[in-house]
């Protein structure tokens, strides 16, 4: 054991009797601080990693463990305690303040997430494990036993019902996980600087020190300020779920949410998919037109950088080659890396049979001289005159320049129901490009009503042509029978044919669904 | 458009032009407050890049002087000789070769043929200088339906005999947006907020253009035809080309000043000038000569390019690519026994050679010609001068248009009652999804003032006096939107397009100043139609190339 911590004679301007009081309010900042992180830790890996009961309870067991490794590792350091306790505090504010913003950065970047979550969780742990055995020592000379365990303890649990009743009611609501863990994290710093101001002792190393202090606080003052690059909190709020991860790129805002049973992707503000029933889009945008191509070879596949169609696409072990056109490469890189993406689409962009290009689609189309047994066209809405073009007769008759002999192409064509006008004038507009066109349409419970268009320079295509491959959870030879009846409240009206210089799907658009978002 | 005219005295490049006027603005800057204000945004604007521009003047003006250019080196025989590489210059070679004569020499003085529909190109986009698009034409304008169909733009003819136009060339939709009472609206005849009394109006002037889209005179010709050369004799019609657009309009009740705006901002668009300035005769035409049709468009349709008519011009150098010297003057033109003798001098070689050719077409501003023709004997003559407003043309590269309400960006962009005549976006045909910058094209006929006046206003005028004036026009319509211009191109048209004022394309004059003299000369040029149109300058080239192509 070392030797009892020497502390200064009192000085004359000092308040000597007030220097234990402000230790055992440290002690009180402290506990508040180690408390914050750890909720940080478990609402970010339930946000992050969804299942919040494992995850907390996880977490909560992994932090309490590195508090005790903590607060074993503490008999290791020795006098001058107090200048260990600062250091401690500076550490722990690093680390602790930096960890929810390093959470929500990296989990777009690395494949393993969970690992660094855990490695975070643990480092924190230890610093706040040894906070307290240190102080504690620190104070042992100033206070009778029963006393100091007596006092410090108060104050730890005290903090601890505080930190538990702001975080929800107050911190979570107004300042979001990044900044609260940004604060807290300045606190603990703030707690060391103010120890090494007031202690005599810290004269020789306070110079350095508060250069050290100065900048830890900087740092996390301008996590604070730019958190909203991170997390646009008040984004969080247009929501109905967590935000999990945002970010706007040349092209969009990619915005991904959770809660305890699904995940959603939002591109600009529009659902792109629910994990609970997107299987049923996509098995929907894929199957009905492989089954009838037994013999394909290669597929192009617009749009989708998700990876979710290609995932269905490879189903197929007769394709060789799967070519994915998508603009953002934000996008296509997200659903390569992140851990719970790739484990949604398989990890589908990652296959060797499949090609990831970022580009434009339109440019694309219009070089590509490469010929295709299926074109999967998965666009956004035709919401803008930009993606207009892209639904334009122009565009699909270049798209027949891709298609080999006996080639299939199906185009996501917005809700039959909602926008009857827009899912016709796309059959429509296909067939004044010369195809021959099957308009088909599903439940999606997140979408509603949705519908396709799959079309084809000769009429020949069967429902039930298969086989379809094993596990398919929505499509099935009856399925897609009954995908291809439209009652009458989604039946073919007559529509314009949508041209570059008439831009009538867009207008159509407009007006089938205005009346649901203004 | 090639060498404007200019008092003697001015030779002095551009740039050095520039100089002075920047020096005796900063000397006035000193002397009074006034200007001091109109500096004070200067530096709101100081991360802008850019030059004036304009039609080689410097090289234009060595016409008036050719005393000082080398003596010829070298001469160079000829079958058949083009000056001026604009669009006349251009489809008449592209004529004389399809019929045959491969022996023909095109000499421009501009460092590229095109003439009014100039382009440029910078790493955001190409985009206009000059002429912007083609409307759908007549299908009976079977020499123009031809040279489409060559260059791509007609892809083939539908069941119906009707063309079928390249989309891609089709003005994509949204076309055009009116931005008035503070919203954008679709569209540019006014309709927003308009009283019943003047839509009663505008209806009234749109069906009474709808009858004389079809109208007859009684030679059972187009009342109204493109080129004009087409249309009826019948005084009926002619008649209305003796008095101005204005005193028609006012004579027939039109007087609502939502639509007068709209007719005015018409012929100012097409003729740099006013209603009260041109014809009514060619005011109507405006309307009444739009009955294209197509298979797949509309006769309001038109066709359009991010380089604009420099599109087409590339198409017509390539249909006749040998044989063409830009960067080249004319001039010394002489008559000989055997034909015709003129001087080219190279302006990167600085040599002079002498061409002598067996026919030579001028293909140039009537400015021009006059001064190429000072020693020939009967030269024709067109008297008063073709009316010829200055313009400005700004390209301005933006990375973004703060949007009011209303219809997103168009093709066309027009705020009402503005002082230029709107813009375009370069970029509107693009196909692929475009963030970041793009070029918009703003258009500005100087028609405050009588074009000589507004000429040498304009050539007094610096770029750094420009700018503000341009980006205020452009603030009217888009406040806020100055931090997001990078880059402000000017290009100033000394003599931007002939106006077709009363009594000009029917008074005669036209029609005698073109007829070849001895078969030895011969002119086709828009000054000579009275309306620079695309299809009228393509006329004009053929008509000269035919009376060259007929026997001696």
């Amino acid at each position: 054991m070392g030797s009892p911590p020497v502390l200064p004679p009192p000085a004359r301007r000092a308040r000597p009797d007030h220097l234990p009081a402000l230790l055992l309010g440290s002690v009180f900042v402290i506990a508040t601080c180690g408390l914050i992180y750890e909720l940080i830790a478990g609402t970010l890996a339930s946000y992050l990693l969804g299942d919040s009961v494992t995850q907390f309870s996880t977490i909560i067991g992994a932090y309490l463990f590195s508090m005790g490794i903590g607060s074993w590792l503490s008999r290791f350091l020795d006098a001058p305690l107090l200048k260990w306790f600062i250091r401690l505090e500076i550490l722990v504010g690093l680390v602790g303040g930096l960890s929810a913003p390093l959470l929500f950065v990296l989990f777009e970047y690395v494949t393993s997430f969970r690992l660094i979550l855990y490695t975070l969780v643990g480092l924190t742990g230890i610093l706040v494990g040894l906070e307290i055995p240190l102080l504690m020592r620190i104070l042992e000379n100033r206070f009778e036993f029963k006393e100091l365990v007596s006092r410090v303890f108060t104050f730890d649990y005290i903090g601890a019902l505080l930190a538990s009743l702001i975080f929800p009611l107050v911190l979570v609501p107004q300042l979001g996980l990044i900044r609260t863990s940004l604060f807290f994290g300045a606190l603990n710093v703030a707690v060391a600087g103010l120890l090494l101001f007031r202690f005599r002792e810290t004269r020789p190393y306070r110079r350095s020190f508060t250069a050290v202090v100065a900048a830890a606080l900087l740092v996390l003052g301008v996590g604070f300020v730019f958190a909203e690059r991170v997390q646009v909190y008040t984004e969080t709020l247009a929501f109905q779920d967590q935000v999990i991860y945002s970010k706007s790129t040349v092209y969009q805002r990619i915005v991904l949410t959770k809660n305890q049973r699904e995940l959603r992707l939002f591109l600009n503000g529009n659902l792109q998919f629910s994990s609970a029933d997107e299987y049923r889009y996509h098995e929907a945008l894929v199957h009905p037109a492989m089954q009838a191509l037994p013999r394909a070879r290669r597929v192009l596949v617009l749009g989708g950088g998700d990876g979710l169609a290609v995932r269905e696409l490879l189903k197929y072990p007769q394709l060789q080659q799967i070519r994915l056109v998508d603009l953002d490469e934000g996008m296509t890189r997200l659903f390569q890396h992140n851990e719970q993406l790739l484990g949604l689409n398989q990890r589908s962009l990652l296959n060797p049979k499949v090609q990831v290009i970022n580009g434009d689609a339109y440019r694309w189309v219009r070089q590509d001289t490469t010929r295709y047994d299926l074109l999967v066209v998965d666009f956004p809405d035709p919401s803008n005159y930009s993606i207009g073009k892209l639904y334009s007769a122009a565009f699909y008759r270049d798209l027949d320049h891709l298609l080999a002999p006996g080639g299939l192409l199906v185009v996501q064509s917005t809700s039959p129901y909602v926008a009857r006008q827009s899912f016709w004038c796309i059959s429509h507009t296909l067939q004044a490009a010369g195809f021959h066109t099957i308009p088909y349409h599903l439940y999606v419970p997140s979408f509603g009503e949705w519908g396709y268009v799959l079309a084809g320079r000769n009429g020949h295509w069967r429902g039930d042509a298969g086989p379809l491959p094993r596990g398919l959870r929505y499509v099935t030879a009856q399925s897609i029978r009954q995908m291809l009846v439209f009652p009458p409240d989604m039946a073919e009206v007559p529509t314009d044919i949508n041209q570059l210089n008439n831009q009538a799907l867009v207008r159509y658009f407009e007006e089938d669904w205005g009346p649901y978002t203004h | 458009m090639t060498q404007p005219d200019e008092p003697a005295g001015f030779s002095l490049s551009r740039r050095a032009f520039v100089a002075r006027t920047g020096l005796g603005a900063a000397g006035l800057l000193l002397g009074g407050p006034g200007l001091l204000e109109s500096c004070a945004p200067a530096s709101s604007h100081a991360h802008i890049q850019g030059s004036l521009r304009g039609a080689s003047a410097a090289v234009g003006h060595l016409l008036r002087r050719p005393g000082g250019l080398p003596a010829p080196s070298r001469t160079e025989r000829t079958d058949m000789l083009i000056v001026g590489g604009g669009v006349a210059g251009l489809a008449a070679k592209r004529w004389l070769q399809r019929h045959g004569r491969a022996d023909v020499l095109l000499v421009e003085l501009e460092d590229a043929v095109g003439g009014n529909a100039a382009h440029g190109r910078s790493e955001v986009s190409a985009y206009p200088w000059g002429a912007h698009y083609l409307p759908v034409p007549d299908v009976r304008n079977r020499e123009l339906l031809d040279f489409l169909q060559e260059a791509g733009v007609i892809t083939g003819y539908a069941a119906d005999g009707l063309p079928i136009y390249n989309e891609y060339h089709l003005c994509h939709d949204p076309e055009e947006r009116l931005l008035l009472h503070g919203h954008w609206q679709s569209g540019l005849v006014p309709e927003l907020g308009v009283p019943t009394e003047d839509k009663a109006q505008i209806s009234r002037f749109f069906a009474l253009v709808d009858e004389l889209r079809t109208a007859r005179g009684a030679d059972g010709l187009d009342a109204f035809a493109l080129p004009l050369d087409r249309s009826s004799a019948d005084p009926r019609w002619r008649a209305l080309d003796a008095e101005s657009f204005a005193a028609y309009l006012d004579r027939e009740g039109f007087t609502s000043a939502y639509l007068r705006w709209f007719l005015d901002y018409g012929c100012r668009d097409d003729y740099g000038a006013t209603a009260a300035q041109v014809s009514a005769w060619a005011g109507l035409h405006y309307f009444a000569c739009r009955k294209g049709r197509a298979h797949n468009a509309a006769h309001s349709d038109v066709l359009t390019w991010p380089e604009g008519n420099g599109f087409l011009v590339e198409q017509l150098r390539r249909q006749a690519p040998a044989g063409i010297h830009a960067g080249t003057l004319a001039y010394g033109l002489r008559e000989t026994a055997a034909g015709v003798e003129v001087l080219c001098y190279d302006v990167a070689t600085r040599q002079t050679t002498r061409v002598e050719a067996r026919q030579v077409l001028l293909a140039t501003p009537w400015l021009v010609t006059q001064r190429l023709l000072g020693a020939v004997a009967d030269a024709p003559v067109l008297s008063p001068a073709p009316h010829h407003a200055p313009w400005l043309v700004a390209n301005l590269t933006v990375d973004g248009l703060p949007q009011g309400p209303g219809q997103p960006l168009s093709w066309d962009n027009v705020p009402y009652g503005g002082a230029g005549v709107g813009y375009i976006d370069a970029n509107h045909q693009d196909l692929a999804l475009r963030p970041g910058p793009r070029v918009i094209t703003y258009y500005w006929p100087l028609t405050h003032a009588d074009p000589t006046t507004a000429r040498r206003e304009a050539y007094q005028t610096s770029y750094a006096e420009w700018l503000p004036r341009v980006l205020a026009e452009l603030e009217q319509a888009h406040p806020g939107v100055t931090p997001r211009v990078q880059r402000a191109d000017l290009w100033l048209w000394g003599h931007g397009m002939v106006a077709p004022t009363p009594g000009y394309v029917w008074g005669g004059r036209r029609e005698a100043a073109r007829r070849p003299l001895r078969n030895k000369l011969f002119f086709a040029h828009t000054d000579l139609s009275g309306i620079s149109l695309f299809e009228e300058a393509f006329y004009q080239g053929i008509r000269a190339a035919t009376d060259m192509l007929l026997p001696a």
